[in-house]
């Protein structure tokens, strides 16, 4: 008797600790004790700003800087082959999702929807400026990409990269409107601008302008005089640039100077082309720009001959090369010189000797009475060192002319999409052309 | 007060003598068949709850107490593996009685009692599943420190890697295959009943920055495992002397007890418990001598340059010329260093043990101290591991109804370890990579006491702080500190109650927890990121508790129909945590603490916390004496379960058929049929259902060592996770069905058994790629199907069994097929852990290498050479006949074509593995041996290219001398693809048949070779099957009188012994066990810079008393 109320006494604290439900709900248990499941708005602006400091400054822009021949790859590793152009759907994989996941679109057309709800529409003002500059990354590099149905939709698909550009000047006149609506946007949390809504206004026109400029190739002289207004709007003085934030913490500082730390920092190079030009020029930037080289000059790897051209610079031991450098994203500068070449092109050669001229001047350059396309472009092609736009201009204006790498034809014209967004997308477009560097974009029919 | 003590006095007074007067004491002496004193023998009075042990001599006494003897006849049983239980009546009169008992053994282990987890016990012939058993002598003549490590090559389909040579390092397992893709892929570990952690974790994983890779499941980092050291997996804070037994339950069949964490399988690993009788002691020292088992083959003619000219001078890091051995040939009479020798040195294992035990009638203990001291075989201060244990069981009878018990274990270890793997601070990549005239010795400039290397060869006060490029050897050694100190304890209180003969209780309450602390730091001089020092501390806190309660009831309808009835809880809490900070830039050369760094990266603070609540039920049944069905069901609820899905069951059943007790036929001795078919889990990683943001990583870099947060500038910001919440996941589960049989013949001379299982995973966790322009990148589904099957065979012969002179011989054999059957949204997926392109790709084996090869015939697509259809040339060609071109379509003339599709180039996993192991006794000598067998697999050997690049790697001391990088620019060592010396076999194109010289124009400049740069996989990978010698050894034991005699002692046994002697590989590095990934690594096939394994030669002494 006394066996069996043992054994039912046990059986029933089994039953009883087997059911105990706070166990199964205790609170670490259930919920990620080591990452926020909540976000404010401001704490996703950073994050997206941050994000379109990494898309500036990244494996994309590196890429770039080599393709237009302002930096160089050398030492045989993957730096010096995908200079010379071999590269796949996994390379910029990356980049590629960036537009998207984590502070891309998803973090944006979230934040965009806290600021309706407040509402705040000068903080969405800016969100929307931080959307297109995301947007145009994409359309730039990608061309046709899922921009529509992003976000919202699993398997989006992609949109006419000519569509976006469209819907980008109606978001950027959005805005423009928004940035002069009502609320105090976002303040301190804004690192570039620290929530001024006029630099953002100037900010927002100069995308207008590259936008119009990207689109002069298929649509012609129409294109050039929009963005001589957008221009004309402009970021206005060299204070107001847009620039990336950076500081000596490990992880916030300067991509160019991180790369640098790396084991394949010294496989990127000066490239032949700009060295070549600016010791032409003379030009004070060369220093900025690049480290000298162990004579005490400056030099460039040509991978149009694979030779060097003097002994390369390095990147590292410029001036530029410093943990908190403010990477410049868009200028004062690019606007004179979106002037300049609007300017000719509409022909107002006065207008555009003067906007050159400005620039030459700041750089103590003796100016140019009638300067032609090439020096405009030329101008800017220095202007632009580690600046994705001088890829845009090139693909418009093939100014100034560059020889493709050793054994090709051509200089790519766009970046194959990220192999994930192939692998998984149904909807996902194929990369254009023959070969993944020789295929181009809506914009750019025209090879240089 | 006083009253009550007159009271007790009075009261002993009549107790006491009545004790005295009957007591009866049984002794005897127990013997083998052979006539041999059989120790170590149980033999107890079951009626009475009594028993002792025999002693080596055989000798046992048991006292019963005047008031249980009263003339009664009671049974005497005597037990011990490998004998059969023996029965002798006995009446309990006063006085001595006086009864021998002689035992006959039992090789088939027949009728011996099972423990099969969870408060479940079975005999051997109830069992419906193979059973592997290892026995304490098997672990012990490993001689290896890690518990793990001692089960290579034990049981069949039980794979275990040692990872890397350095002392303390991690040994990965892995049970029949892989069940798992992102899971966790080892086995389930048992103490006593208490699941315990085997954790491993390497400190780089400290360090996101640095090491680069986003790709780890449930938030930490897991490229670490590819560099930094190689830790210990925590199974090494076990005293190997403290092991009675350890069963290890093979699939999820046998496993399914343990529901949802035993897909993997389940490693039962009981301790010894003191016997009855006198104290018994056992003292056992042995030292070792440990060397590298191979030296890597470079080459010793060529120095440091390019194209044939020097490099000289080198101090400038980013001079390229200067990184490689591709210079002119050395002049006679300039000395050369031994780069392949000089870093490494004689190590020793220094290994001491006391055991004691011993108890009464009542209360039995088993106490234990062991201290170990492992000095590593890298030269200099920094390269040993120390382990100290004390072990304490204990129990204790209360009544005859209840038993008390404890066991409680605590280690200390301490180690400091050697940088490896992909790291230009590890030992071997700067090792290797330099040129033969450059002496790596002084490590320190003479001048200015900075750290040379032969990429800065004469550093000045203005490099003071700056990289070098890749680390002098030495300098890794003697100056990098990387420290491990870790203290463990665990253990359980358990209580057991008999409520009637038929009806048991037990209860324990386990506990495990381990603090284990991190340091590692490069000195200033460090290279690449680690320029100017960096210090990377961090603290890893584990504990877990686990409580149950589980009730066994017995009956017996009539004696062919017997019930064993199981049924229990368990509750299971575990806790994870880790911090960390990673400091930068050093103040003062010493200390090495982020104290004394100039910036701190952003700290880490990762922790988890799981709960699991289950019950079970198990019910065996026995029919006939020869039919024993068991059925189970275990349900398990878990934290780490979507909230959808928060409870899974598990079920299992099990038929064993003894059918020789039916029908014998002629020669068979036994027979078993079993068949099995079991349900089990693999949890999914903790918090995956949550929606969460991150401050960290937002940007993955232009290569290892950059990155951004979205933290800048002192605004602190979040974005979203990339990996989309998964609100009803579900654990993995593997269906497991296995048969087989186990025979008896010849006289049980030998038995063999056959074990045939398929086992199916299914809702297997992928992190699923998903498009990215949705928002997230990957997204946690119960999406993948995966099968294992394979064939386990062991055979035992027993030929001689003589008194004096016995030997036998046993051989296991297993074969593992795995396919993966389906994934969603995917094609293939990369194997996280995977340091080269391994994939998991539908309808291939598991983890199949994938990566770039040459154009083949057959293989590669038609127009994968451009301008050029394949088929046009391939035409009556064997598949994989290598296309050369003739330079106008690829690279070079007589050169092969890179087929830019990727492809499967290899299968990483065995086509079978097996052992044979053999003892012969001769009188008090015994010899015994161990082989470990691995039939094919493949290995991506990185190393080999990168220093084919390198020109250091032996196969480039043969060159053809270049003074550019085409094939017009070399002379000499020429070769046509094809022959029998170069690449043999058919070849094809253009070029085929094209003599060209094989200097720096291939091995550097062409692309086509060196595999972990630019160039192509296919030439890197090599067959990494292997037969290991792994234990070999001769034992002597001295029972002779004289040593009780004038020693004391009632034995003392010498054994020498070898380990891993010799190993016979046709792969070309230094050993094909190690794992770039470390025992993380879940198929394996990686060798970048792996750090070499060892041979040993032990001698052994033991005590016993």
């Amino acid at each position: 008797m006394k066996t069996i109320r043992y054994a039912a006494a046990a059986v029933a604290l089994m039953g009883g600790v087997y059911g105990c439900s706070n166990f199964l709900s205790a609170d670490k248990a259930v919920s990620n004790p080591n990452q926020p499941t909540v976000a404010s708005v401001n704490q996703l602006l950073v994050a997206i700003e941050a994000n379109i400091f990494g898309q500036q400054e990244g494996p994309a822009e590196m890429l770039i800087c080599e393709w237009m021949q302002q930096c160089a790859g050398t030492a045989g590793r993957f730096v010096e082959v995908q200079g010379a152009y071999t590269i796949n759907n996994n390379s910029f994989d990356g980049s590629f999702n960036s537009i998207y996941t984590a502070g891309g679109l998803l973090a944006i057309k979230d934040a965009e929807t806290r600021a309706d709800a407040v509402p705040d529409q000068q903080y969405k003002g800016v969100l929307e400026v931080l959307e297109a500059m995301n947007m145009l990354f994409g359309a730039d590099n990608w061309g046709d990409i899922p921009y529509s149905q992003a976000i919202t939709n699993s398997t989006p698909t992609f949109d006419p990269q000519l569509q976006i550009y469209d819907n980008l000047l109606t978001l950027l006149d959005q805005a423009i409107t928004d940035l002069n609506g009502s609320g105090s946007g976002p303040g301190q949390y804004d690192l570039v601008y620290n929530g001024d809504k006029v630099k953002w206004t100037q900010a927002a026109h100069m995308l207008k302008a590259r936008i119009y400029l990207h689109l002069a190739e298929v649509r012609g002289a129409a294109s050039y005089a929009s963005a001589r207004t957008e221009a004309g709007l402009g970021i206005s003085s060299p204070a107001n640039d847009f620039k990336a934030v950076h500081s000596e913490a490990t992880s916030e500082r300067n991509m160019w100077y991180q790369f640098q730390l790396t084991s394949f920092g010294q496989d990127l190079v000066a490239g032949a082309r700009l060295v070549g030009i600016m010791q032409a020029q003379n030009d004070p930037r060369l220093a900025d720009y690049f480290g000298k080289n162990s004579n005490g000059g400056f030099g460039g790897y040509d991978v149009a001959t694979q030779k060097n051209v003097g002994e390369p610079s390095p990147i590292a031991n410029s001036n530029r090369n410093v943990a908190t450098f403010a990477q410049p994203i868009i200028t004062y500068d690019e606007r004179e010189l979106i002037i300049a070449e609007t300017a000719f092109k509409m022909g107002d050669a006065v207008t555009a000797a003067a906007a050159l001229n400005t620039v030459r001047a700041e750089y103590g350059k003796a100016p140019i009475a009638a300067p032609t396309l090439n020096d405009i472009m030329t101008e800017k092609y220095i202007a632009l060192f580690q600046n994705m736009e001088s890829w845009n201009d090139y693909k418009r204006t093939c100014l100034p002319t560059l020889t493709p790498a050793l054994g090709r034809t051509v200089v790519p014209g766009r970046i194959p999409y990220g192999y994930t967004e192939l692998q998984t997308n149904p909807n996902a477009e194929v990369d254009p052309g023959p070969t993944l560097v020789t295929g181009r974009n809506a914009n750019d029919p025209n090879a240089c | 007060m006083r009253s009550r003590s007159y009271l007790l006095a009075v009261a002993a007074l009549f107790i006491l003598p009545a004790t005295a007067l009957a007591q009866t004491t049984i002794s005897g002496r127990v013997i083998s068949e052979d006539g041999a004193a059989v120790s170590d023998v149980a033999v107890t009075i079951p009626e009475l709850g009594l028993g002792t042990v025999t002693r080596d001599d055989g000798r046992y006494s048991i006292s019963v107490p005047g008031a249980r003897a009263l003339g009664q006849t009671v049974t005497i049983a005597a037990r011990r593996i490998g004998y059969r239980a023996q029965n002798t009546r006995v009446t309990l009169n006063p006085g001595t009685v006086t009864t021998d008992i002689t035992m006959a053994t039992n090789p088939m282990q027949l009728g011996e009692v099972i423990v099969t987890g969870a408060g479940t016990t079975s005999t051997v012939e109830r069992l419906g599943n193979v059973r592997n058993v290892v026995s304490p002598e098997l672990i012990r003549k490993a001689n290896e420190p890690n518990l793990v490590q001692a089960l290579a090559g034990k049981a069949p389909n039980v794979l275990v890697q040692q990872t890397a040579g350095d002392p303390g390092a991690n040994s990965r397992i892995q049970i029949r295959g892989l069940r798992t893709i992102n899971g966790n892929t080892e086995p389930l570990f048992i103490i006593d009943g208490v699941p315990v952690s085997n954790y491993t974790f390497s400190t780089t994983n400290f360090n996101p920055v640095d090491a680069g890779s986003t790709s780890g499941v449930g938030g930490q980092d897991n490229g670490g495992e590819w560099e930094g050291t190689s830790a210990p997996n925590r199974m090494i804070d076990v005293n190997s002397d403290d092991i009675e037994n350890v069963e290890i339950l093979k699939g999820a069949a046998a496993a399914a007890i343990y529901g949802a964490r035993a897909a993997n399988g389940v490693i039962l690993i009981t301790t010894k418990h003191g016997g009855a009788g006198a104290t018994k002691y056992q003292l056992r020292s042995s030292y070792s001598n440990d060397e590298i088992t191979r030296h890597y083959p470079l080459q010793t003619e060529w120095s440091l340059g390019r194209f044939n000219a020097s490099a000289l001078p080198c101090e400038d890091i980013g001079k390229g010329t200067c990184t490689r051995s591709w210079g002119p040939q050395i002049p006679s009479g300039t000395p050369v260093y031994d780069h392949a020798s000089e870093a490494f040195r004689n190590g020793h294992i220094a290994d001491n043990s006391l055991t004691v035990s011993g108890g009464n009638e009542r209360t039995t203990f088993f106490l234990s101290g062991s201290g170990l001291r492992n000095q590593g075989v890298f030269v200099g201060p920094n390269n040993y591991f120390d382990r100290a244990t004390v072990r304490l069981n204990a129990t204790h009878q209360l009544t005859d109804a209840l038993s008390l018990g404890g066991n409680f274990s605590y280690a200390d270890t301490r180690g400091h370890f050697t940088q490896r793997g992909n790291n230009v601070n590890g030992l071997l990549l700067g090792l290797l990579r330099t040129p033969p005239e450059f002496n790596n010795l002084p490590y320190l400039d003479p001048v200015s006491g900075l750290h040379r290397s032969y990429r800065m060869q004469n550093p000045d006060a203005t490099t003071a702080g700056a990289s070098r490029g890749f680390n002098n050897p030495f300098y890794t050694l003697y100056q990098e500190l990387n420290q491990q100190q870790a203290a463990r304890s665990f253990g359980n209180v358990t209580a057991e109650y008999r409520a009637a003969s038929w009806l048991r209780f037990n209860w324990s309450l386990g506990a495990d927890y381990t603090n284990d602390e991190r340091l590692e730091g490069c000195p200033a001089e460090c290279s690449d990121v680690a320029a100017g020092g960096r210090i990377t501390e961090g603290k890893i806190i584990n504990y877990q508790i686990d409580h149950s309660l589980s009730g066994n009831a017995t009956w017996s309808l009539s004696d062919n129909v017997g019930f064993t009835f199981t049924a229990g809880q368990n509750l299971n809490a575990r806790n994870y945590r880790t911090f960390s900070v990673v400091g930068r830039t050093l103040i003062a050369p010493t200390p090495f603490s982020v104290l004394n760094t100039l910036t701190r990266d952003p700290p880490s603070d990762y922790q988890t916390e799981v709960h699991n609540s289950s019950g079970f039920g198990q019910l065996q049944v026995d029919l006939i004496k020869q039919l024993y069905l068991t059925g189970a069901l275990r349900d398990d609820c878990s934290t780490t379960f979507g909230k959808a899905n928060r409870c899974a069951m598990f079920p299992k059943a099990s038929a064993a058929w003894t059918f020789t007790n039916a029908y014998k036929p002629p020669g068979l001795t036994f027979g078993k049929l079993r068949f099995s078919y079991g349900e089990a889990g693999n949890e999914p990683q903790p918090y995956l259902s949550s929606v969460t943001f991150s401050g960290t990583n937002l940007v993955g870099g232009i290569a290892q060592g950059t990155g951004f947060t979205p933290t800048q500038s002192g605004r602190g910001g979040l974005f979203f996770t990339f990996t989309k919440p998964a609100t009803s996941l579900k654990p993995e589960r593997t269906k497991e069905t296995e048969g087989g049989f186990d025979i008896g013949f010849l006289g049980e001379k030998a038995d063999l058994s056959a074990t045939w299982y398929l086992s199916k995973t299914s809702d297997v966790i992928l992190i699923t790629p998903i498009a990215p322009s949705s928002g997230y990148s990957s997204e946690a589904k119960n999406a993948g199907k995966l099968q294992n099957s394979g064939t386990e065979l062991q055979l035992n012969l027993r030929p001689i069994t003589r008194p004096n002179w016995s030997w036998d011989v046993g051989a296991g054999w297993a074969a593992n097929k795995s396919k993966v059957d389906t994934l969603i949204g995917a094609q293939f997926l990369y194997d996280p852990s995977a340091f080269t392109g391994n994939v998991f790709m539908i309808g291939q084996p598991l983890g199949v290498i994938r990566g770039e090869g040459w154009v083949r015939c057959g293989i590669s697509p038609d127009d994968a050479v451009p301008g050029i259809s394949l088929a046009t040339f391939c035409g009556g060609k064997p598949k994989g006949t290598l296309f050369i071109d003739d330079g106008t379509h690829c690279y070079e003339v007589g050169m092969p074509c890179e087929d830019t599709q990727l492809r499967i180039l290899a299968n990483p996993n065995p086509k079978w593995t097996g052992n044979v192991h053999s003892t012969f006794r001769v009188g008090k000598f015994a010899f015994s041996g161990l082989v470990d067998i691995k039939k094919g697999g493949a290995m991506w050997n990185g190393t080999k290219g990168a220093l084919w690049s390198y020109g250091t790697h032996k196969d480039t001391q043969n060159r053809a001398v270049c003074t550019g990088p085409l094939n017009s620019d070399c002379t000499g060592n020429e070769h046509a693809f094809g022959d029998a010396n170069w690449y043999p076999g058919p070849v094809v194109g253009p070029g085929a048949g094209t003599k060209i010289p094989i200097g720096e124009n291939w091995y550097r400049s062409s692309n086509l070779a060196a595999c972990p740069f630019t160039g192509i996989d296919e030439p890197c990978i090599e067959d990494a099957g292997y037969v290991k010698l792994r234990e070999l050894s001769v034992a002597y034991s001295f029972t002779q009188e004289w040593v009780s005699r004038s020693l004391g002692m009632s034995s003392i046994d010498f054994r020498v012994s070898g380990r891993n002697l010799k190993t016979w590989t046709k792969y070309t590095g230094l050993d094909p066990e190690t794992t770039t990934g470390q025992s993380y690594e879940r198929v394996g096939g990686a060798d970048y810079f792996n750090l070499p394994l060892t041979r040993s030669v032990v001698f052994t002494f033991t005590l016993n008393r």
